[in-house]
Order: C-alpha cells, then sequence, then structure tokens
C-alpha cells in the first residue's frame, strides 16, 4: 500500500511539473523583455499611424515593432538627429527609443508616400520628472510682425543674373550694417538693395552692381555645407511640390492652378483632406516671387505653413538650423547660384 | 588523282546509270532536302541587322500606381540607355530583368542610371519596390534591337504553308499508293 501511495503522488508531481514549466518559461521570458508597442504605417487616407500617440516615461526604453501596411513609409523623429528608418511594407523593423527630457515629440513618416504624405505624423508623449524639452524661441516673423500670409512681390528686380563673385569686389565699399546678420534676417533683398541705393557713397555703382552686391551679402550669411544641406533637406522635403528646381512644378502639384495672391484667402473654411482648394506652389526662380521675402518671411512659412496653399508645417520637424539653411537654399534659386561644382 | 580522270570514260555507262539512280532519288527527295536547308537556313541564319551606330538615349519613365509610362521601350542593340526615373505618387523602382540595373525614386527626387543594351531581346521591367496591392503588376517591356524570333517565326509558318502545297502537288496519289 505504501507503495501505491509513492506511485500515485509521484505521478501527481509529474503532471504539475509538467504543467509548470511552459507558465514558467512564459513569465521568465516576459519579466525580461518589457512589452514592445506595434506601430502600423499606412497611408493617410488609410489612417496614417496607428498607434498615432505613444505613451513613454522619461529615460525607460520604449521597444517598437514597426511595419507599414501598403508602401514604403519613413520612421523619424522631428527634431532630432535620430537617424531615419526605413519601413519595407511586410518587413518588421524593430527599434529602441529612450527619451531623457519629458515633452511632446512628433514622429513622421520622411518618404513620400501620397499627396497628403506630410500628414502622417504622431507625438510620443514622455512624462516624468526633469528637465522639459526647452520650448523653441518666439520665430523672428512673430517678433518683427511680419504678415506671412500676405503676398510679398518685389517690384524692383535685377535685369540680368546676379553674380556673387562680382559682388564681393565691392564688399569694402558696403556700410556695416549691410553685412550684419540681424539686418539679412529681417530684411528682403529688395528692400535692402533699395537701402544701399540710396546711399550716396555707392551712387556711382550701378544698379546690377548694386544687385550683385547683395547676392554676396547673402552668400555671406551662408556656407557650403549649410547650402549642401539645405539642398539635401530641400529634395527629401520640398521637392515633391516645389519642384526638384524649384520651378513650383513637383510632381505632387500637377494640375493644381497657380499661386496666385489675388486667390488668398486666410479666413476661409479650413481644406479638406482631398486637397481641395491646394494650389501649386510659386516659382522660387523668378526675381518677382523671391526678392520681396525676407529669410525671416521664408522661415515663418516653413514653420507654420498654411498661406492657404496647402503648404504643411514644418515647426516640429526642422530645428531652426535646418530651417536656416533651406532658407539659404531657396535663395540660391533666384541668385542664379549653383552648388554643383 | 590522275588515273581517275583517265578512268572516267570507261565508266561512263555506269555513271549514266547513277545518274539516273540520282535523278530519280532528287525527283523523291529534292524538295524535301530543299525544305530542310531553308528550314536551317531560317533558323540559323545571321541576319543581316541594319548596323547603325550606338546612340545615347535619354528616356524619361514616369512611375506611378500602378504603372510605367510609358511602358514600351524601344532601342537599337548597342545603345546606351539612360533611363530618368521620376515618381508621382509613392516611392517605386525600376528594376530590369536581363540586366543588373536597378533604380529607386522618391517622389521629387529623379533617379538616373545608365546601362548598355548589349543584349538584344525582349526584356521585362517591373517595380522593385512594393507600392500597394496592385505592385506586381506595375510591368513595363524592353524591346532591344529588332524581334528575330518573330521574324524567323513567320518566316517558318510560310515555309510549312509552302511545303503543304508542295506536298498536294508532288504526291497527289501518295496514299493510294500506299494502300496499293
Amino acid at each position: 500500500m505504501k507503495k501505491e501511495y509513492l506511485a500515485r503522488s509521484l505521478v501527481i508531481l509529474f503532471i504539475l511539473v509538467a504543467v509548470t514549466i511552459p507558465f514558467a518559461g512564459q513569465w521568465l521570458s516576459g519579466r525580461n523583455q518589457p512589452a514592445a508597442i506595434e506601430l502600423h504605417a499606412r497611408m493617410p487616407e488609410n489612417g496614417g499611424w496607428s498607434p498615432d500617440t505613444i505613451q513613454a516615461e522619461v529615460s525607460q526604453p520604449i521597444h517598437l515593432h514597426i511595419t507599414s501596411d501598403d508602401v514604403v513609409h519613413g520612421f523619424a523623429i522631428g527634431k532630432s538627429d535620430q537617424p531615419a528608418l526605413e519601413i519595407i511594407p511586410g518587413e518588421f523593423i524593430e527599434t529602441t527609443l529612450i527619451f531623457d527630457k519629458p515633452g511632446k515629440y512628433t514622429f513622421y513618416c520622411n518618404r513620400w508616400c501620397g499627396p497628403n504624405h506630410w500628414r502622417m505624423r504622431g507625438t510620443i508623449e514622455v512624462s516624468g520628472t526633469g528637465t522639459p524639452l526647452a520650448l523653441d524661441p518666439q520665430p523672428l516673423f512673430l517678433k518683427l510682425g511680419i504678415d506671412i500670409d500676405a503676398p510679398q512681390p518685389a517690384k524692383t528686380i535685377p535685369s540680368k543674373t546676379t553674380s556673387a563673385e562680382r559682388g564681393a569686389q565691392f564688399a569694402g565699399l558696403l556700410p556695416a550694417y549691410a553685412k550684419n546678420r540681424d539686418t539679412y534676417l529681417s530684411t528682403s533683398p529688395e528692400n535692402l538693395w533699395l537701402r544701399l541705393r540710396a546711399e550716396a557713397t555707392l551712387s556711382n555703382l550701378s544698379d546690377n552692381d548694386l544687385w550683385d552686391a547683395v547676392t554676396w551679402i547673402w552668400l555671406q550669411q551662408t556656407t557650403m555645407d549649410a547650402l549642401a544641406n539645405g539642398q539635401k533637406l530641400f529634395a527629401n522635403n520640398c521637392a515633391a511640390c516645389h519642384g526638384e528646381t524649384g520651378k513650383g512644378d513637383g510632381v505632387m502639384v500637377r494640375g493644381l492652378p497657380v499661386w496666385n495672391p489675388g486667390l488668398h484667402s486666410s479666413g476661409d473654411s479650413p481644406h479638406l483632406s482631398t486637397g481641395e482648394g491646394f494650389v501649386s506652389p510659386p516659382d522660387f526662380t523668378d526675381p518677382k516671387n523671391m526678392l520681396g521675402a525676407s529669410p525671416a518671411l521664408l522661415e515663418g512659412k516653413i514653420i507654420r505653413g498654411g498661406m492657404g496653399t496647402g503648404m504643411p508645417y514644418w515647426g516640429p520637424i526642422f530645428t531652426a538650423k535646418q530651417i536656416e539653411d533651406i532658407v539659404s537654399y531657396i535663395y540660391t534659386f533666384v541668385w542664379g547660384f549653383s552648388n554643383q561644382e | 588523282m590522275a588515273p581517275q580522270t583517265c578512268r572516267r570514260p570507261d565508266k561512263s555507262m555506269e555513271s549514266k546509270a547513277l545518274n539516273n539512280a540520282t535523278k530519280r532519288l532528287w525527283k523523291r527527295w529534292g524538295w524535301i532536302f530543299l525544305f530542310a536547308v531553308s528550314l536551317l537556313l531560317i533558323l540559323f541564319t545571321p541576319l543581316p541587322i541594319p548596323s547603325n551606330s550606338p546612340a545615347d538615349r535619354n528616356i524619361r519613365i514616369e512611375a506611378s500606381m500602378f504603372q510605367f509610362s510609358p511602358g514600351e521601350l524601344k532601342v537599337n542593340q548597342g545603345d546606351r540607355v539612360t533611363i530618368e526615373l521620376v515618381s508621382t505618387d509613392v516611392v517605386h523602382g525600376f528594376s530590369l530583368d536581363g540586366y543588373n540595373f536597378e533604380l529607386k525614386a522618391d517622389p521629387g527626387q529623379t533617379a538616373t542610371g545608365t546601362f548598355i543594351a548589349d543584349k538584344s531581346g525582349v526584356f521585362r521591367f517591373r517595380c522593385s519596390v512594393a507600392c500597394g496591392n496592385l505592385h506586381p503588376f506595375m510591368i513595363g517591356k524592353l524591346k532591344v534591337g529588332p524581334n528575330l524570333l518573330l521574324l524567323r517565326s513567320i518566316a517558318l509558318s510560310l515555309l510549312a504553308v509552302i511545303a503543304a502545297l508542295v506536298s498536294l502537288r508532288m504526291f497527289p496519289d501518295q496514299q493510294s499508293r500506299y494502300i496499293k
């Protein structure tokens, strides 16, 4: 009898062990790996990011499993130097993010995935203690009170292609304010030219000489590296609408009416996501469109977007330096200056 | 060699009989021989291709969901083909079967690539980046040089028709003869 009890209890023990092993294994493996968030990317017409809000804690890693449900997308985080990921349909990409400052971060798709590509954005809300994410300083266009919705056509334009090299020889004649960075940021090329024209000391220069000098001033305010960076950013983010050559003939805006300041209407109801009411962007190679705009104005247009044209807002995406590089690059369309040596 | 030529007159009778035999043989098998030779000619003659000097070709292809435009390209053999791939909606690719040639274009960023069309024939090109549910059907054709296969097959079928007509003419009673 004693032996039978032993046998029965042994059987029960084995059954219990057999049942416990898988549960214990699951518990052990689950303890080591924190829960991963599965992030699906879809074209904005089909829902965009899902989920589009991710909660996180300061200095707690978040594991993302990202996949695409339709076309090639990208995953990037605004205002960060984290390299963008390519999200290919049918493949899962794993990434781990750690944020050390609480605040709201924007993640976005960085590959064109349709006309509404730029709407494909989501937020990561990082809570916890620590110094919060530094707020951006107030953009210059707000400080100066520039109305970025109003058209700024230039009335005075150069009669021939300007050249910074020719302009460099007049550098010594220019007054100090002309080479000042604040003047550059807040003044349109046209206004600076008019101001310089009014200078008595420059009266012996011809109109085109003065334009060359303005070109030189504008290129003095940037570097080759900044222009190359601006060119790259422009190609990745802007050229699909503004055109690779800045003519406003990008593939996404085909068949849309040409931008016309008279059409401007900022008080109207918001545009639908179908693109109704959108216009094709102005031609950056036309001096009339460009020379009336100051760098502060262009920066405002990039940060806020809108203007009743369908221009996206890039404020949460680009850093101030990136926007500065893009603005410098946009001016080179009209200066007839090419970065390709 | 000389003795043989000397002996020829002696064998003239023999050769005459042989000649008659060949004639009969020729009458029966000549047509078949002719057709066989022309068949081989059609299959294996290197056709005199108008050899124009290799040109530089610049082809701009617009890729949209789910087509290439133009979808059919024609170049001559030996041409230097430069493809400019423009995407108008999402990321598209261009991969050419038979050639080791791949392009990938984002909207707003034209991709350019060059290859030398040294192989003749018809090649498919397809989108190499998944671009939506009809992506597998996004294909196009590259024709390099004249379509020799088509020309040869047309000639072959003509030959078959002629051979059928001739065989009817030459051996109208063949079937009845075999039955006898």
